[in-house]
This record gives C-alpha cells, sequence and structure tokens, in this order.
C-alpha cells in the first residue's frame, strides 16, 4: 500500500498581464534595505534581488517554499522517538499572454525536494500518516501542466498535464490545516487506487475540465492515467523516483466533483436578513478501470491465506468511490474589528463500496478550525480535528483465514482513528510555527508489534513544524 | 363624494407604502448587476500588486484614451505595503493593459517616498494627480508623509504637492472639473499614526489617532500647463485613523460628491458615511460631517461612488459586498456580493478597495487585491 501525502499549500505565483509603454523613471530607486523589509515581505527573500522583477517582465512568477518540522511519538508505536523530515516546493509559471498573446492561458511546472525520515514509516506503523509531508527521499517533478480559461467570465477553464489531483479534487479548504496526511489526500484512495493514486508527490497525465455554471455551482471532471506509475507492483515513489515517467497505458481514472458554494458571486443582501455563514459543499465520485487485486481470496476461489491457494489474487476489473465535503462556517464575529475570527467545521467522507477489492472502504475527517483564536493574532488558526479509516470486512476476513489456516494468534484489523490538536503561528508574513498533538488509537487498524508480539499501543504524537516562503 | 373610513385609510396607508417600498427596490442599481468579468491582471511588468484606486479616463491624452480604466499598485513585488510605484492601464476596446507610469520608489520632494494609494484621478486637462502613502517596511511605522504627485499623460512626474496639510493622502479622489479650474477632495489618513505595535490597552487594537482630515484643493490649470493649487482648505477633520498589520491604515476612504455640492466621507472606523455641505465653497472644518448611514449593512466602509440613480456605491474592507445606500434618506438598500472568495473570512475581507462606474453608467470596475484582478460589474 502506498500511502500518499498532502503537503502545505504553496502560495501560487501572480499572474501577470502583458504591459508595455513603461515611462522610464528619473532617479534609480535606493538599494533595498533587506533588514527594514524582511519582517513585513511576504517572502524571506523579497524580490531576490531583482529576480523576480525581472521575470515578472516575461510573464513568469517563481515561488519557494520550505516545510520542516520535528514529530516523534513519546508513547505507543514499534518504537518511539523524534524524526526531522523536510520538503522543499518550487513552482514556476508562466503567463501565456506576455509570452504568446494568448488570453487566459498558464503554464506551471513545479518540482519537488523531500528530506529527512519518516516517522510514520519508522515508528508508528498507522495507516493514516502523521504528516503530509512524509515521501521517499526525493528530487522530483511534481505537476508540469497548461490551463487555459473559456467562455464569458471565465466560465470555462481546461487543464491539460501531468496533474496531482489532491490539489483540486475532493479538497477541505479548512482541513489544509493540519498536519496529518490524511487532512489533504484521503485515506481511501491512497490505499485503494493504484500507487496511492495521483496526489503528492505523484501526479499523472489527464486532462482536467472545470465549468461553472452558475454562480453557486461549479463542475470539475477529469481523466486520468489509472495510475500514477507504470508498474503498480513494488513501491511507486522507488518505481517512478524523479516523476519523469509518464505512464499513458492501462487504465483510466474518471473522476468528477460537483461544488455549490454560497455566498454566490452577485447575490444580494438586504438590511432585514442576518449575517451569512459561507459554506461549501461537494460531491463526487472517482472510477479507475484499472486491474484491482482480492483482498482475500486467489484466483481459484480459495483464501489467500490457504496452504493450497496459488497466491495470486483474484483478479478485478474497475473499482470505485463516492465521497462528499463539507465545509462551513458556524459562527463569526459580530463586531467588524474582529470580522475575521470565525469558527468553521469541516467533514469529509468516502465509501468504496467493492469491498472485496479494497483495504479501505471507508474514511472521514472532521472538525473545526478556529481562526484568529487569541485577540489580534489575525493571522493565527487553530484546529481540532478528527481522523477514522475502516478496514473493509474483506480485508479483516482475510486475516481471520490467516489465523485458521495458521493456527496461530493473528490479529483482526478494523479501524484506525485519530484526533490531532493544533495551531498554526504567523511569525512574520513569510514564516508560520505549528506545534502539533496527535493521538492514534488501534494504529494500523490493530496489527503486530513485531518487537513485542502484541498490538502497536496507542500513539501521543507531538511535533513542531515550519513553513517558510522564500 | 366618496368617504374613506378608518379602515379603509389603513389600506390605502399600507398599500401605499408597500408600492413606495417596491419603487425603492426597483430602482435598486446593484440588482440590475449580474455578471462580474475578469478584465485584467492589475500586476505590473516589475511585479507591483495590491491594486487599491480605480479610474474612468475623461479623456484621450498622451498614451490615455478616453475611457481607459487606471488602476495603481500599493505593494511593490515583495507585497511591502505602501512601497508600489505604478500605474497600469487597461483599454477596453483593445483589452490591452499597459504601464502608464513606473515611478522611482524614493522622491527627494516627497516625504518617505512612493506607495500609491486610493487617491488618484485625471482631469480633462490630461494630468493625473496620485497620493503617495510611502513606507519602508510595509507598516506604518516607517511611514512617511508621502505626497499628490502629478504626473503627465505619459506617465512621467511633473510636480510633487507636499506640505504640513498633506499627510497620506489615502482615499479614493472626489473632483469637480471645469477645465481650466478643478476642484479636489482628498482625505489625509498619517497624522502621528504610529506603527501597528503601539496599541490602545483598552481595545488591544493599535491606538486611534482622531486627526484624519478631508482636504479641499482649488486647482489652476494654465493652457498646456500643469495644474497649480490656488488654496488649500481643510473641510473636515477629526476623523478616526490608526495602523492596521494587514491593512497598512484605518481611516476616512471614501469621498463622494452629490447634488449641491455636497460631499460624502466613508468613515471606516466609526463604521458609516457622513455628509460635509457645501463641500466646494465652505472655508472652514465642519468636523467630522453629519451621519447619512452607520453600521447595517456596512462592514468599515472604503472607497465611495455615486451610482447613476443617485445612490451611494460603498465598498465594504470587512466582506466582498458593495453597499448601495440612498443618501437623501440613509436607507441602506442593499448589497451585493461582488467578491465571494472564502479563503478569507468572512469571504472577500480585505479583498476590495477601489470603484468606479463604467461609462455608460450601466455597471462599475472594482479591484480584487487578494488575486490582483480589474472586475467589470454589468448586467
Amino acid at each position: 500500500m502506498a500511502v500518499l501525502a498532502t503537503p502545505p499549500v504553496i502560495t501560487a505565483p501572480v499572474e501577470n498581464q502583458p504591459q508595455s509603454n513603461q515611462s522610464t523613471p528619473n532617479e534609480t530607486p535606493a538599494p533595498t534595505d533587506f533588514l527594514t523589509e524582511v519582517s513585513r515581505s511576504s517572502t524571506l527573500l523579497g524580490d531576490m534581488a531583482g529576480l523576480r522583477p525581472f521575470l515578472s517582465r516575461f510573464g513568469l512568477s517563481l515561488s519557494i517554499q520550505e516545510t520542516s518540522e520535528m514529530l516523534g511519538n513519546v508513547t505507543g508505536g514499534v518504537r518511539q522517538g523524534f524524526e526531522y523530515e523536510g520538503l522543499t516546493q518550487a513552482v514556476l509559471q508562466l503567463d501565456t499572454e506576455r509570452a504568446f498573446g494568448l488570453r487566459g492561458g498558464t503554464f506551471n511546472i513545479s518540482g519537488l525536494q523531500i528530506h529527512g525520515r519518516d516517522l510514520s514509516a519508522e515508528n508508528l506503523d498507522t495507516l493514516q500518516t502523521a504528516s503530509g509531508i512524509e515521501a521517499d527521499r526525493s528530487t522530483r517533478l511534481w505537476e508540469l501542466w497548461y490551463q487555459q480559461k473559456f467562455l464569458n467570465e471565465d466560465r470555462l477553464d481546461v487543464k491539460i498535464g501531468q496533474q496531482s489531483l489532491d490539489q483540486e479534487f475532493m479538497v477541505s479548504q479548512n482541513a489544509l490545516l493540519f498536519v496529518n496526511t490524511m487532512f489533504g489526500w484521503p485515506m481511501l484512495p491512497s490505499a485503494d487506487l493504484p500507487g496511492g493514486g495521483p496526489a503528492y508527490p505523484l501526479s499523472a497525465l489527464g486532462v482536467r475540465l472545470r465549468w461553472r455554471p452558475t454562480d453557486s455551482f461549479t463542475a470539475l471532471a477529469g481523466l486520468f492515467n489509472g495510475s500514477p506509475v507504470s508498474d503498480t507492483n513494488g513501491d511507486p515513489q522507488m518505481i517512478n523516483a524523479s516523476g519523469l515517467s509518464f505512464p499513458l497505458h492501462g487504465g483510466v481514472l474518471a473522476i468528477g466533483e460537483l461544488q455549490y458554494a454560497y455566498p454566490a458571486l452577485g447575490s444580494m443582501v438586504y438590511s432585514d436578513q442576518s449575517g451569512v455563514l459561507s459554506g461549501v459543499y461537494k460531491l463526487g465520485f472517482w472510477y479507475d478501470t484499472e486491474d484491482f487485486a482480492d483482498q482475500e481470496t486467489d484466483d481459484n476461489g480459495l483464501s489467500l491465506s490457504n496452504p493450497d491457494s496459488t497466491g495470486i489474487p483474484r483478479n478485478h476489473r474497475g473499482d470505485y468511490a463516492i465521497y462528499a465535503v463539507v465545509d462551513q462556517m458556524v459562527w463569526s464575529d459580530p463586531n467588524d474589528e474582529d470580522a475575521d475570527r470565525t469558527v468553521n467545521f469541516f467533514a469529509r467522507a468516502m465509501g468504496a463500496p467493492e469491498e472485496d477489492r479494497n483495504l479501505i472502504d471507508i474514511s472521514v475527517n472532521a472538525g473545526f478550525t478556529f481562526h484568529e483564536p487569541i485577540p489580534h493574532r489575525s493571522d493565527d488558526t487553530m484546529g481540532l480535528g478528527f481522523g477514522y479509516a475502516k478496514v473493509s470486512d474483506s480485508a479483516s476476513d482475510s486475516a481471520k483465514d490467516t489465523a485458521f489456516f495458521t493456527g496461530s494468534y493473528f490479529p483482526i484489523r478494523g479501524s484506525e482513528e485519530f484526533v490531532e490538536l493544533t495551531y498554526q503561528y504567523q511569525l512574520t508574513p513569510w514564516c508560520q510555527l505549528q506545534p502539533d498533538f496527535q493521538y492514534v488509537f488501534d494504529p494500523g487498524a490493530g496489527i503486530l508489534n513485531p518487537n513485542s508480539g502484541h498490538l502497536v499501543k496507542n500513539e501521543a504524537v507531538l511535533g513542531l513544524r515550519m513553513n517558510v516562503q522564500f | 363624494m366618496i368617504k374613506i373610513s378608518s379602515s379603509n385609510s389603513s389600506i390605502l396607508l399600507t398599500a401605499f407604502l408597500a408600492l413606495t417600498a417596491h419603487a425603492a427596490q426597483a430602482q435598486i442599481f446593484l440588482k440590475n448587476i449580474h455578471r462580474h468579468v475578469t478584465l485584467t491582471s492589475t500586476v505590473a511588468d516589475n511585479g507591483d500588486l495590491n491594486p487599491y484606486a480605480v479610474i474612468v479616463a475623461p479623456v484621450s491624452a498622451g498614451r490615455i484614451q478616453k475611457g481607459d480604466v487606471l488602476v495603481d499598485n500599493f505593494n511593490k513585488v515583495s507585497n511591502l505595503q505602501g512601497t508600489g510605484t505604478t500605474i497600469i492601464d487597461y483599454n477596453p476596446a483593445t483589452k490591452k493593459t499597459t504601464v502608464v507610469a513606473e515611478l522611482p520608489q524614493h522622491l527627494a520632494q516627497c516625504p518617505g517616498g512612493v506607495g500609491l494609494s486610493t487617491a488618484m484621478t485625471m482631469l480633462k486637462s490630461g494630468w493625473i494627480i496620485v497620493g503617495s502613502t510611502p513606507s519602508g517596511d510595509g507598516t506604518t511605522r516607517t511611514k512617511g508623509a508621502g505626497g499628490l504627485l502629478v504626473l503627465d499623460a505619459n506617465g512621467h512626474l511633473i510636480a510633487v504637492w507636499a506640505n504640513a496639510k498633506i499627510n497620506d493622502p489615502w482615499g479614493n479622489m472626489a473632483t469637480i472639473d471645469n477645465g481650466t479650474t478643478a476642484i479636489l477632495f482628498v482625505s489625509m489618513a498619517g497624522f502621528d499614526v504610529p506603527g501597528p505595535d503601539v496599541r490602545d490597552p483598552k481595545t488591544g487594537n493599535p491606538v486611534i489617532v482622531r486627526r484624519a482630515t478631508v482636504l479641499r484643493l482649488d486647482l489652476s490649470i494654465p493652457a498646456g500647463k500643469p495644474p497649480v493649487v490656488t488654496s488649500e482648505t481643510v473641510i473636515a477633520d477629526g476623523f478616526g485613523q490608526r495602523a492596521d498589520r494587514d491593512a497598512f491604515l484605518i481611516g476616512p476612504t471614501g469621498l463622494a460628491l452629490g447634488p449641491n455640492n455636497t460631499l460624502y466621507v466613508s468613515d471606516a472606523l466609526a463604521n458609516q458615511i457622513v455628509m460635509i455641505p457645501d463641500a466646494a465653497t465652505r472655508a472652514s472644518s465642519v468636523g467630522t460631517g453629519q451621519t447619512v448611514a452607520k453600521g447595517g449593512l456596512l462592514h468599515r466602509p472604503l472607497a465611495l461612488t455615486m451610482a447613476p440613480n443617485g445612490h451611494l456605491l460603498s465598498i465594504n474592507a470587512t466582506n466582498g459586498q458593495v453597499v448601495e445606500v440612498d443618501p437623501a434618506t440613509g436607507q441602506q438598500l442593499g448589497a451585493q456580493w461582488i467578491d465571494n472568495d472564502q479563503a478569507q473570512s468572512p469571504p472577500g475581507n480585505g479583498d476590495l478597495f477601489g470603484i468606479a462606474i463604467t461609462p455608460d453608467d450601466k455597471g462599475f470596475y472594482y479591484v480584487e487585491d487578494d488575486v490582483n484582478t480589474l472586475m467589470k460589474a454589468m448586467p
């Protein structure tokens, strides 16, 4: 099983338009005073000694973000201790209007440099991995796509190329605050899709359409290669170690999502109406035509644990899941001085009905976020979240079969739950510090600790993440 | 003769009120606005961003065509507030965007340098006058008093007006332009404003300094020559102003002229719109004016403009709405979400600033500083 993560959202570069005929300044700007500016600049390096303005003149914009964290478990797990993990993201975008005179087009290329060690793999053995940046150490291409807007009011846009679906599909905006992986790309597709699906640090070739038929509704639909890697056996991140493999064979992953948001652009409000608590609701599905291995039986219909089994799982063609996402503001400070003090609820649930081919058949995230929990800390956010992943009955039955045929104790996997409490502290506009606490119940949904022969005990995970925008 | 009983009269009164209410509803300008079109990115060639002022060129002059939309930027590429130096020009006919002015960051005549604010106008004679509210570190801690910069229609800097009455020209200008003479109204929101870390112990917010003014500048515009200030009069003062880490400054921001030389001012900190009578002629300050509308749909009002139906359109700072107010009655007729970006809470919080009516009187231009775009709202 490949468990994929979703990294902290990097601030997208700004789009540029072609401009010309600049007047010539009469005076040369004074040298930039780095120390004066650094406390309020959006980026640590400001204009990068003139590089950013230079790139801007060609319609190019560059964003670089480093995420570094120390996470460790002080109880439970297969061992205890702390690990350092780091991720550098770089995104370069080109506005085609300046480059080619073509309005509404954007080229995007992004890369990842992943360093450090995975706490979840080393210490926790959890399904729902502790950090959204966990991945194999590598330097890799992430996304490479072109997007073009169409129709009046830009109501349609098409994106084609190598894409990571966790950037647009099944996203809960509030959930992105959290450190645990499963608040980004959910547990179910991470466990069930080939290679974990096209999500961080992987991606897949395909095309995505976004259509906004009304100001309230948006439809997303995409067709992608059924797997982000050419060979679904083994570690997909090792198989596609640089991100330069662009498989276009095998199955197709079709995904669709309908979004409803309010208040809608253009909607009217009158004096006798109470304040609006905004919300976004999403319904979606995915269907993958790839081959999927049965969780319990072999190609002759015997249990895979049966000594007479061929050991080759029964093959199934295709798999699907449905999902729903809610982001709903539930409180907003009525005082205009504190209008951005809000409490938001979020929930996301996904189910895969075909239990025989899925390790996880239900996954759920939910929680609350509190923006500006401390008055006058207007860029801070606190969150309390919850995650749940249920192992399918077929996968559980497989464990029962193993116990039966081996005559030895073998744990029956059920479900794994965790809670997370986190606080994102905006130190400067370019730096965030985020202390984090997670507690995992039934790690791995109930698996043996190879070091003790007992079930892995519940884990308390502590850590600190830092995001720096360069 | 028809006798009207008391019950009948109450029915008639009710019907009359209903009809009146219906008529008021029917006259709401915003109810006719249904489309919101992205026209262009407002990011300048040098990466300047955070669009503030929006004006429509009244004439063709230099590189500017009549009807072009001019937008200035308050921030440079590193997103420091009070450091933007560019004005872009969007031509609705060709849909092309050009940089019409790129000023130096530092000007000896302009205390603190250049950071272009919402105070901008273009005269019929082709001259552009734009406010500078500059900062060194993106906060008021290092702000200068700035000034008013006079540019020609090719974006060349011609003159700088700076003196003791000019301190951080901030809000959108109101203008009476007679060709050879003109009157400008500008709000000044920088007098003695400290940095955002200087807090009022009672509220925990940055301290409020009640020294903001509205300044009237009477101009003479000799043929072929730049405008000259013939007199300056503070026509209102005592408005609250304070630093803000996110918004740089909060103070009186919107100015719009109504009938009989009545000037309407958005007093952001008091969450109200006030009126200043005889604004073009009065010789003394009216203080903070007379309240026209307060609270309700108003949420820290910013830029103001007068809609073709005589109603005020007021941009909200703390959500993505524009509010329509009947200045005659003070009634808040309704508001429309023109930015519903849920990346902010409430949606659109902090995204909006300038507004200008389109030349056909059917819609308005506005800017969204979260995505750095010029928008057009229309039927």
